[in-house]
């Protein structure tokens, strides 16, 4: 036997502990290498529309890379840590520091090795597959088997290097133990849990704080307060697990009635250990699944961002031609619309806003703009009509305006806004009475008011006396392309918008929005999001329950021979079935729960920033990944169960 | 009436090479007796001991405790019946080390759901008998072996069970605190009126009780009763044992 033989026969005669470990790698490289098939496949890399979907997935592969490696540098702590007996003996029929490092290095490189050979072997057969779901889920032509030799070479490099650094990293693990302390294992005292009473109450304040600040977010401050809300809830999760769960089960512990309860004793009491002894994985499965969660809830809430679409955008193809300009170029532009229409064979109806600019002496308010874009209340109804909308809006008189919403979005802002009262320089004052109840004229076609950019209202309804009495010092012409199918233009005027508008803000003589292509890219960016975060959430999922079980039959033995002490005490099986039940459930549920917890309260600050809810598909999320759980922790729970019968009586 | 009657006992261990570990085993143990049983190894004392705590199956023959034969009863049941009619006592204490000294006391009450406040009082009762109380709060790894037998014991009593099985209890102990050990053990078998079986290898542990059965290849081959003097009983002990073939100082290994 050689020494390389005896890594070898180490890792294969120990298949049932390595197997956890090994799954997870695996699955994780070939989740790695589909993506990669994906991003580097030449129908999406070429295409314009679809770059943004390769991106996302980019974004993917680096979190499942990130995740990996911390996943595999904890497995290999505690699985070094479970065979501390082994080394020393080893090392005490005389082998040496060095070898020993060499042969935990070794172990590692075999599993690294076989980990990547599998994953990209399974990727390669399952791979036709993925790209055939994804393309589903993307709603693209069906993309043929491929293989970029990209997508290779990024897999194989990127995890070798990933194991080779995990396995020199072991050298560390190992550290200097003395033989003795080495003999004595890693279960010699099961300290009881420390915690600290100020701590827990930090825990619970910094997640009613998180919770309640994301539940009172405006829509005007969710992006303001999103970032302190996750790090509160972050080190308030944190905080739960290492202190306030073990200080809650502590003070359960004291109350005697109920510890001291049948089977109760032994439930807490192995429960309080194991919690400790996993809240740092704990922890991290929450964050990680709160926020997969949320980014799947949030994707799979698609719909109802394209029934908002249909809302924002009145017109299929909105153009504005910028005043102050030569008039050519526009004519030219509308035409070559038209014209596109026409071949597609689209039946459309057209309508010509005029847009006049009044330049503003002074507003009250805290805000500033210099030119306030007005539209006469008659052309506003057209507008309307046009659209389809109705509306039951009275029609305005003397210095009355109405703020028009750029998108549905804006009207969950109004509550945040002041009605500013507008004096012109040439005398008039506008007065804001109120919003829009639609959007007649679509965004990016008129600049922003209050001055701000990516301020979010487009201009000011005035009455048409009002209209006609204002000197203008810029008027801007709107043309609408009206249709029912407005999905059908996508692509429409590829040359004057640029992935599907130019905005007012530009500096070029005209502003365009075609639904069609906006629509497209956003869809197939949310799909691929989606697409991207189940794929993560899955690979987040399988390493959570694997660890847990990798957890599990490292304490095995212990387990066998408390549950045999027990059962001839004489504890039924039905009792052992529940104590175990119990606590699997808890170790498997109260992460998840958690979680949604969190996710819960991250969808309620978001649905301010949608306009319509998305309560139903996100509950719908939710439930599919309690149910996933529910079966995998019926899996765990029987296999463990099936172990821990085996020597009992 | 006996607490315990073996009545010809069997045990065949099916297998490539069947063997006979107990050959029509007969005995019968009454209320408030200290009974040791000894013998070499393999001479089927830990079978015996298994079987009677319902923990293996006899091949053929009958046990009695308390006048009921838990071979009929079901899984369940044998569970309940070894929770309220026995005790148990290991070599390796097998004390559960996620709980204290005194929770690992009370876990055979609180199985069995009794009140707090019954269990405080009778947690009260063991501890002063068996001198632990300062003990109570500890966890199991911050106790001596000596200790933790005796908190094994506590916990082996403290639901007045019929019977208290022991297996090798000083098996994992030094001279001093096996002697600590058997004493509480004669003390509750005393005080308490508890009826313990006991399996040993130690003469000196077997020196405590009142009666010793000697078995050899599964048979029953002699019985003994102590007079007065401990030291007689323990020197006749060594006989018995020199003539059992096994020496006196036959190391044990691992059981149960």
């Amino acid at each position: 036997m050689t020494f390389r033989q005896f890594a070898y026969r180490n890792v294969t005669r120990n298949k049932r502990k390595y197997a956890a470990y090994f799954v997870v790698s695996a699955f994780s490289v070939m989740i790695f290498f589909v993506c990669a098939l994906f991003i580097y496949h030449p129908d999406i890399s070429k295409s314009l529309v679809y770059s943004t979907a390769a991106h996302t997935m980019m974004a993917a592969e680096a979190i499942i890379y990130v995740f990996c490696s911390l996943f595999v540098l904890v497995s290999v702590g505690s699985f070094l840590q479970s065979r501390k007996m082994e080394f020393g003996i080893l090392l005490m029929h005389g082998m040496t520091k060095r070898q020993l490092n060499m042969m935990v290095f070794l172990e590692n490189m075999m599993i690294g090795t076989s980990a990547i050979l599998t994953g990209t072997l399974l990727g390669l057969i399952l791979g036709k597959l993925f790209l055939m779901i994804g393309s589903t889920f993307l709603g693209i032509p069906l993309l043929t088997f491929h293989l970029p030799w990209q997508a290779l070479v990024l897999t194989i490099c990127s995890f070798a290097l990933l194991f080779i650094l995990i396995s020199l990293s072991t050298f560390f693990f190992i550290g200097n133990e003395s033989l003795m302390r080495l003999f004595q294992g890693e279960r010699k005292a099961e300290e009881e849990p420390k915690v600290s009473l100020v701590l827990s109450i930090l825990s619970a304040l910094l997640l009613l704080t998180g919770y309640f600040m994301a539940a009172t977010a405006q829509a005007a401050s969710v992006e303001k307060v999103m970032f302190p809300v996750v790090v509160i809830t972050v080190a308030g999760t944190y905080l739960f697990y290492t202190q306030l769960s073990i200080y809650t089960v502590k003070l359960l512990k004291t109350i005697r009635r109920l510890y001291w309860n049948h089977t109760n004793i032994i439930t807490l009491s192995g429960l309080s250990y194991r919690w400790k002894e996993n809240a740092r994985m704990f922890f991290m499965v929450t964050i990680v699944s709160a926020v997969s969660f949320t980014s799947v809830g949030v994707f799979a809430s698609i719909h109802t961002l394209s029934r908002e679409l249909k809302l924002d955008y009145p017109a299929a193809v909105g153009y504005v031609a910028k005043g102050n300009q030569l008039q050519d170029p526009f004519d030219q532009h509308l035409d070559e619309i038209k014209e596109e229409l026409t071949t597609l064979g689209l039946p459309y109806e057209t309508l010509s806003i005029p847009i006049k600019y009044a330049e503003v002496e002074s507003q009250t308010g805290p805000d500033r703009t210099l030119k306030l874009p007005l539209i006469a209340y008659s052309d506003y109804k057209l507008a309307l009509l046009r659209a389809g909308f109705t509306t039951d809006e009275q029609p305005l008189s003397r210095d009355e305006g109405l703020v028009m919403i750029g998108s549905q979005r804006d009207r969950s802002l109004q509550a945040g806004r002041v009605k500013p009262v507008y004096t012109l320089k040439q005398g008039l004052s506008i007065r804001e009475m109120g919003y829009t109840q639609h959007v007649p004229i679509a965004e990016y076609l008129l600049p922003e008011l209050d001055g701000r950019d990516g301020g979010d209202f487009s201009g000011v309804v005035i009455s048409d006396e009002l209209y006609k009495a204002i000197h203008p010092v810029q008027t801007d012409l709107y043309t609408g392309f009206y249709m029912d199918d407005f999905p059908q233009t996508v692509g429409i005027a590829a040359d004057l918008a640029h992935k599907g508008k130019r905005s007012y803000e530009n500096n070029s003589p005209y502003a365009i929005v075609v639904s069609g292509t906006l629509f497209e890219i956003q869809r197939t960016l949310y799909n691929t999001m989606l697409f991207a975060s189940l794929l993560v959430g899955t690979v987040f999922f399988i390493a959570a329950g694997s660890f847990l079980y990798f957890r599990l039959y490292t304490d095995l033995d212990h387990d066998r021979h408390q549950y045999s002490t027990l059962s001839k005490m004489g504890l039924t099986d039905q009792e052992l079935n529940r104590i175990v039940t119990i606590q699997l459930s808890l170790l498997f549920f109260v992460p998840v729960g958690v979680a949604i917890l969190h996710s819960v309260f991250a969808f309620i600050a978001l649905q301010r920033l949608f306009y319509l809810s998305i309560a139903v598909e996100t509950g719908a999320v939710l439930l599919g990944y309690l149910a996933v759980q529910g079966l995998y922790f019926f899996f765990i729970r029987s296999r463990y169960l099936r172990n821990l019968k085996k020597n009992l009586i | 009436m006996p607490i315990l009657d073996v009545h010809n006992l069997s045990k065949i261990y099916e297998g490539k090479v069947s063997t006979q570990a107990l050959n029509h085993i007969r005995f019968s143990v009454e209320k408030g007796e200290f009974v040791g049983i000894m013998g070499p190894s393999g001479s089927g004392k830990t079978t015996l001991l298994n079987t009677i705590a319902t923990i293996d199956q006899p091949t053929s023959g009958q046990i009695l405790i308390n006048e009921r034969d838990p071979n009929l009863l079901s899984r369940k049941e044998k569970a309940l019946f070894r929770r309220h009619e026995l005790g148990f006592v290991f070599q390796h204490f097998n004390l559960l080390d996620t709980l204290t000294v005194e929770e690992n006391i009370v876990l055979p009450l609180t199985l069995a759901g009794v009140h707090v406040t019954e269990m405080e009082s009778r947690l009260k009762e063991v501890a002063s008998m068996l001198d632990i109380e300062h003990l109570l709060q500890k966890r199991t790894y911050e106790i001596s072996g000596g200790q933790m037998q005796r908190t094994a014991i506590a916990r082996a009593m403290i639901h007045r069970p019929a019977l208290i099985l022991a297996d090798e209890p000083t098996g994992n102990l030094d001279s001093k605190a096996s002697g600590e050990v058997m004493n509480m053990l004669t003390e509750v078998n005393k005080e308490e009126g508890a009826t313990v079986l006991m399996v040993t290898h130690d003469a000196v542990a077997a020196s405590f009780c009142n009666r010793v059965i000697f078995i050899k290849d599964g048979r029953f081959y002699s019985e003994m009763y102590r007079g007065s003097s401990r030291g007689a009983f323990f020197q006749s002990i060594i006989d018995m044992l020199s003539l059992l073939g096994g020496t006196s100082h036959d190391l044990s290994a691992i059981r149960l």
